[in-house]
């Protein structure tokens, strides 16, 4: 369970102060599938960066299974996003210049996963986003669409228990998207893995059973919350 | 991560811009290089010294004399000593000479009358006047007593294992073998070579001379005043060969049993003021080889005042001549690894400016900041790894293709080489070398560890 708690985050000081949150309140279920959405600029990846620890907040606190993230020491932050949580980008940061099998590898190494049992699951992940026969070729030399299936199967390699997606389909045509949505509900639905995902794409919102709008770092409504 | 792990992501990002990876570490190798042949000249030196010394000394054997020269292997001293009789004019080069005391025959005497000493040799200057062979012309030349513990090299015949040669013969240097008529070396053998010395005018004859009541005109046309000589004869037992590692300088002198040298030398010597008093004698301790012995020996010689010099303070003199020589090489070697050392640091620091979305990303999905430096410094460490191979190898290639021109061009003498490589040497350098560049890489490598990962994703 994660409970966003008061949560606002000020960029920049004095003249240059922007308030990118500001009082946001959320409870979110484990196994939930929540729909961030809003317009540019409003605060979604903000709001998802300070729900995973990778970005400080100013006020308020964010607890996820009972540990306050702003308490958590660097080590034990790092283990707990390298073991329970991954990520899809906006972009797909994926490293070009390494394979497919070098890319999806990246968390299993970082979580310290034994070396024997690494292949296989690197091979599961590639299957499960229809990628199995690129595995030993160069990231760079995938179309748009495979490169942001290679970053989810990166996400879903390590089978996390949560995971976030800034604009999975932002980049694909409603094709593809639709079919990497398919693979991210079908986690959600097997493993019971809780799903945020910023998107402005209507139909992906209306497939997740929670919905929160932010508009100028505000919530504006949600929908789905008990 | 694991630190395999990290050791071969290391590795493969370098691989993936192999260019610059080279170029960095082509900067390394320079100084690899360097410091590679400084080493593998010292060796060589070191061991050529180390040659040079046992093919002309025994180690069990101790040069004594009464001058504080010998102890110091430095020139003469600048202060004035006592004047006694013992002290004489020695010419060095052709202008200056400078006072030595001497050891005398009675000092020598003393020193064989000890426990502990096994024999001394006296080291008796015979000037000769020429060498000959029946129907052959005169040639000039040096003699000196053969010296067991030198190991000339042999053109033909023998010499004993151990021990002088006989008395009445000779070992001719090769330069003389054609000069003398001598088919070959092999020919010279057992033949006989006469040596002309020549007495000179003493003290004693002088006194003769003047208590003989003659008149100026007898005395004039008297055999007694004119310089006699004598024809000593000599049978070939071995032709020698310069060595690379001989200490004479010009014409190899030809060499004669120790009791031939005292005739000769009592012939030409006696009656001057140098006669029975030598620059230094050489002393042969009972069970030398034992450094405890030789030490103990030692010790009791200077505090009798005598100045003693042991085969290994020679070489000590000579080694630290080498050092220095290496030091000062060595120098220009390290100063090219410390400008290494600014490539690694600037081609590392590049390489986290490129690759801040691999850091942010890493450090998004739980990488600690130690293992983020880790990597960074491993791949410093590769890079050094790198240089350092390439210039060893680059060395080792040198030392191959040159040594056998520098044997010839420094006149080593076969089986002797300038450049000797080491593995274990050559090992450590390369551990050092990935040492420093380790060392350089830690900079470039504490701002990737300090990165914010947001700042990180965020760059397009
Ligand atoms: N480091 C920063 N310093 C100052 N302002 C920032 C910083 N990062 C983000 N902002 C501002 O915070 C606001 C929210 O940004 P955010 O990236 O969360 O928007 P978003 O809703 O994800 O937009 P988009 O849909 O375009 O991705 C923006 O106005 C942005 O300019
Ligand atoms: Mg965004």
């Amino acid at each position: 369970m994660i409970k966003v708690k008061d949560v606002s985050k000020v960029y920049g000081k004095k003249e240059g102060m922007f308030t990118a949150l500001e009082n946001i309140n959320l409870t979110i279920p484990d196994g939930a599938t929540l729909a961030i959405v809003g317009k540019s600029g409003s605060g979604k990846s903000t709001l998802m960066h300070v729900m995973s620890g990778l970005d400080h907040i100013t006020a308020g606190s964010i607890i996820i299974d009972g540990k306050e993230l702003a308490k958590l020491k660097p080590k034990a932050m790092d283990r707990f996003r390298a073991t329970e949580m991954s990520f899809i980008f906006q972009s797909f940061f994926i490293e070009p210049n390494q394979s497919c099998y070098q890319n999806v590898m990246l968390p299993l190494e970082i979580a310290q996963v034994p070396r024997k049992k690494r292949r296989e699951m690197v091979k599961d992940a590639l299957l499960d986003v229809e990628l199995e026969s690129k595995i030993d070729t160069d990231a760079s030399k995938l179309s748009g669409g495979q490169k942001q299936r290679l970053a989810i199967a990166r996400a879903i390699v390590n089978k996390p228990s949560l995971i976030f997606a800034d604009e999975p389909t932002g980049n694909l045509d409603s094709a593809t998207g639709d079919k990497i949505m398919d693979l991210l509900f079908e986690l959600n639905k097997t493993l019971g893995s809780t799903l945020i995902i910023v998107t402005h794409d209507h139909d992906l919102a209306a497939r997740c059973k929670m919905q929160v709008r932010i508009k100028d770092g505000k919530i504006e409504s949600m929908k789905g919350f008990k | 991560m694991y630190f395999r792990d990290v050791v071969k992501r290391g590795s493969r990002s370098l691989r993936a811009s192999k260019l610059r990876t080279l170029l960095t570490a082509l900067a390394i190798a320079v100084g690899a290089f360097v410091l590679s042949l400084t080493l593998a000249a010292s060796n060589g030196l070191h061991d050529y010294t180390g040659k040079l010394i046992s093919n002309n000394f025994d180690p069990s054997e101790l040069i004594v004399g009464r001058d504080k020269t010998i102890g110091s292997g430095s020139a003469a001293g600048s202060d004035p000593q006592e004047y006694d009789d013992s002290i004489s004019t020695v010419s060095v080069g052709a202008k200056s000479s400078v006072q030595v005391k001497r050891i005398t025959e009675a000092e020598a005497e003393g020193l064989r009358q000890k426990p502990y000493v096994e024999k001394v040799r006296e080291n008796f200057q015979i000037t000769i006047r020429y060498i000959t062979r029946e129907g052959q012309k005169k040639y000039t030349g040096g003699a000196e007593p053969y010296n067991p513990s030198q190991k000339p090299e042999l053109g033909a015949g023998a010499v004993p294992s151990g021990g002088d040669i006989k008395t009445g013969s000779v070992l001719l240097p090769e330069v003389y073998v054609k000069l003398l008529g001598f088919q070959n070396d092999q020919d010279a053998i057992g033949k006989t070579i006469q040596v002309d010395i020549q007495q000179p005018f003493s003290t004693e004859s002088l006194k003769a001379l003047l208590t003989s009541n003659q008149t100026a005109a007898q005395l004039a046309n008297s055999e007694a005043v004119k310089a006699k000589d004598q024809v000593f004869s000599y049978t070939i037992a071995a032709v020698t060969k310069k060595t690379a590692t001989s200490l004479a300088i010009g014409v190899e002198p030809i060499r004669i049993s120790s009791t031939d040298a005292r005739e000769v030398y009592d012939f030409s010597a006696k009656g001057t003021t140098d006669y029975n008093k030598y620059l230094f004698v050489s002393v042969q301790v009972k069970d030398g080889a034992d450094a405890a012995k030789l030490n103990a020996a030692e010790d009791n010689l200077r505090s009798e005042g005598f100045y003693v010099q042991s085969s290994k303070d020679l070489q000590k003199t000579i080694t630290q001549f080498v050092n220095i020589l290496t030091i000062m090489v060595g120098v220009f070697g390290f100063i090219t690894v410390i400008a290494s050392v600014f490539g690694i640091v600037n081609t590392q620091y590049i390489s986290v400016l490129e690759r801040t979305r691999e850091i942010g990303l890493m450090k998004a999905l739980g990488m600690a900041r130690g293992e983020i430096s880790q990597l960074f410094m491993i791949e410093a460490t590769w890079i050094g790894l790198l240089g350092g191979a390439l210039g060893s190898i680059a060395g080792i290639v040198t030392g191959i293709a040159l040594n056998p021109y520098l044997t010839k061009k420094l006149d080593l003498g076969a089986g002797n080489s300038l450049l000797i490589y080491r593995p274990l040497q050559m090992a450590l350098l390369i551990a050092a070398l990935m040492l420093v560049a380790t060392i350089a890489g830690l900079l470039p490598a504490r701002k990737a560890a300090k990165l914010d990962p947001i700042e990180a994703l965020r760059t397009e």
